[in-house]
């Protein structure tokens, strides 16, 4: 059975697509990214699945469980969101226990194992919480009663580089113990690590399914180079938009790295740049061609 | 019946009802017990009376005896004063109880709950009955112990008749500060609007009932069939009126129910 599910899913608002046709089949045990810039439609399609809008057309499940009819299926469902809005008179403490009662739990020891783990003080008011302290709280609120699907939104914003890289680990150990991870983001790098195939999601259309892996030798890096001195050189495939500014090379390259290093070393250069274009060049570059 | 939904949105509004109460309590206790001094004025006053013009002492829904029998004292301060503080509590509540997760965005959190929405709103709804009937309750009892003390000869049920129409006048206004809380989102909270519509269909009501020209617009005030006028030696419980309004009520209910059912939350 597919973790999560959904057929030509399309949520309008009048005129405005939030997303159209999305179709797509997650496995369970399996993480999948779900990629794409702001506004792209990537919360529209997680806010459908989890029941908070309805969508116009199409239709989804969850563990073979219709997401319209989704109360019960909600049990088994994580969810972090990109933006924490929790009862602010509330303590993180009064909120995760809230929380743990309506999947009829009450076991305040797991809450303090997990907030020892992520660095939250339970006691202090959501009100008095900084923007990361709440995403904090929001990760064990997701976490708390062990789902076996997460749907995490933006997991990592405002989440300091040493947290994320404990959540991660925490996540890869709940994946290993079969937990199906749907992770949504605009960071390539994160789904680069986390994820096994990504959806790449644009003005509210899923443009490409990729298995990670390949996608990333599909990648393009943008480089700069310094020659000792200007030549001619030969071009070798993968390499586009060249642009000359006196000795030194502009130019993107789409493929393995390895053809480019070993060309590189045959090459008297000065110096090297190699960078990320953002997430969105990529795959313009990408599915342009 | 989710309990800890339940629980939690009654503890959430427990500050307002003890704040509510006592101000309500404050209020009746502060008009009985100055009942016995305005009783020795009220040979006076009813001389007075005599020499008002019968439109506007039916306006104030006063007569001679208002001021010489409890019960008639209590009411004209019972139908409207203690009903707009209790209904100011309770329609506030009403108003805030769905719309307060959507202004605080709370409301992904309390959705994304394995409950249906049919679920959420039963128990806010069974909350808001609950913190309703509570202060009701609470006023009430203060009155009768009060009137007891005070009173001489008290016909009590026509106090009863006072606050059953009483309850069923605030429990109209709280539903309908939940209907209205679908339609209105001001800036700071409702007080002026449940303030504006109480006090509003009280004087729909008043007025109506001294010119006959404008008459009509009375029946539109849920005060024209909850009347208070323990003095009337025929006053009841206006059953019809009981069973019209409960159910009016449940319709006012029965429609944001529809309303939450179908919404959209946005991020």
């Amino acid at each position: 059975m597919n973790g999560i599910e959904t057929h030509n899913l399309t949520k309008l608002y009048g005129e405005h697509v939030g997303m159209k046709d999305v179709s797509l089949e997650i496995k369970e045990g399996e993480v999948f990214g779900f990629v794409g810039p702001n506004g792209a439609g990537k919360s529209t399609a997680i806010r459908t699945l989890l029941g908070l809008l309805h969508p116009t057309s199409g239709s989804g499940t969850l563990f073979g469980e219709d997401i319209t009819k989704g109360e019960k299926v909600r049990a088994r469902i994580g969810y972090l969101p990109s933006e924490v809005n929790y009862y602010e008179e509330m303590s993180s403490m009064e909120l995760l226990e809230y929380h743990m009662r309506f999947y009829g739990q009450s076991d305040p020891s797991k809450i303090e194992e997990l907030a020892a783990y992520f660095e939250l003080d339970l006691q202090k008011k959501i009100t008095d919480l900084s923007f990361g302290n709440k995403k904090k709280c929001a990760i064990l609120q997701s976490l708390l009663h062990d789902p076996d699907l997460l749907i995490l939104d933006e997991p990592t914003s405002g989440l300091d580089p040493l947290m994320q890289n404990r959540f991660f680990e925490h996540l890869e150990e709940r994946n290993k113990q079969g937990t199906t991870i749907f992770f949504s983001s605009h960071i390539l790098s994160e789904v680069q690590r986390m994820c096994d195939r990504a959806a790449v999601i644009k003005q509210g259309e899923i443009i490409a399914i990729e298995n990670i892996n390949e996608l990333m030798a599909k990648q393009v890096k943008r480089a700069r180079i310094t020659f000792e001195n200007k030549k001619e050189i030969e071009k070798i495939s993968g390499m586009n938009d060249l642009q000359w500014h006196g000795k030194k090379l502009h130019f993107n390259y789409v493929g393995n790295i390895r053809p480019l290093i070993d060309w590189m070393q045959t090459q008297d250069l000065q110096d090297v740049t190699l960078d990320e274009p953002d997430l969105e060049t990529i795959f313009m570059n990408y599915y342009k061609r | 019946m989710n309990l800890n939904l339940y629980f939690t949105e009654v503890k959430r509004n427990r500050k307002n009802l003890i704040t509510w109460s006592l101000i309500a309590v404050g209020f009746t206790a502060l008009v009985i017990a100055i009942f016995p001094t305005m009783g020795d004025m009220g040979k006076d006053l009813v001389a007075l009376m005599d020499k008002m013009p019968a439109e506007l002492s039916k306006a104030m829904g006063m007569d001679a005896e208002t001021w010489t029998n409890i019960l008639g004292f209590y009411s004209t301060y019972y139908g409207i004063y203690i009903i707009l503080l209790v209904g100011i509590f309770c329609m506030s509540t009403g108003a805030t109880i769905v719309s307060k997760e959507e202004r605080d965005r709370t409301s992904e959190f309390l959705l994304t709950r394995p409950l249906s929405r049919k679920q959420i709103f039963k128990e806010k709804m069974m909350a808001m009955l609950t913190l309703t009937f509570m202060i009701f309750l609470i006023q009430t009892i203060i009155a009768i112990v009060l009137v007891a003390i005070f009173g001489s000869n008290v016909r009590w049920s026509a106090f009863a008749t006072m606050h059953v129409h009483g309850l069923v006048l605030i429990l109209f206004f709280t539903c309908l500060g939940v209907l209205i809380s679908f339609f209105f989102q001001p800036k700071k909270n409702f007080m002026g609007m449940v303030v504006g519509i109480i006090f509003g269909s009280y004087f729909l009501n008043a007025v109506s009932r001294a010119a006959e020209s404008i008459e009509w617009m009375g029946y539109i005030s849920p005060f024209r069939y909850m009347d208070f006028d323990p003095l009337n030696p025929e006053y009841s419980i206006n059953w019809i009126g009981v069973v019209g309004l409960l159910l009016i009520s449940s319709g006012l209910l029965y429609v944001a129910f529809r309303l939450f059912e179908k919404k959209d939350i946005a991020g």
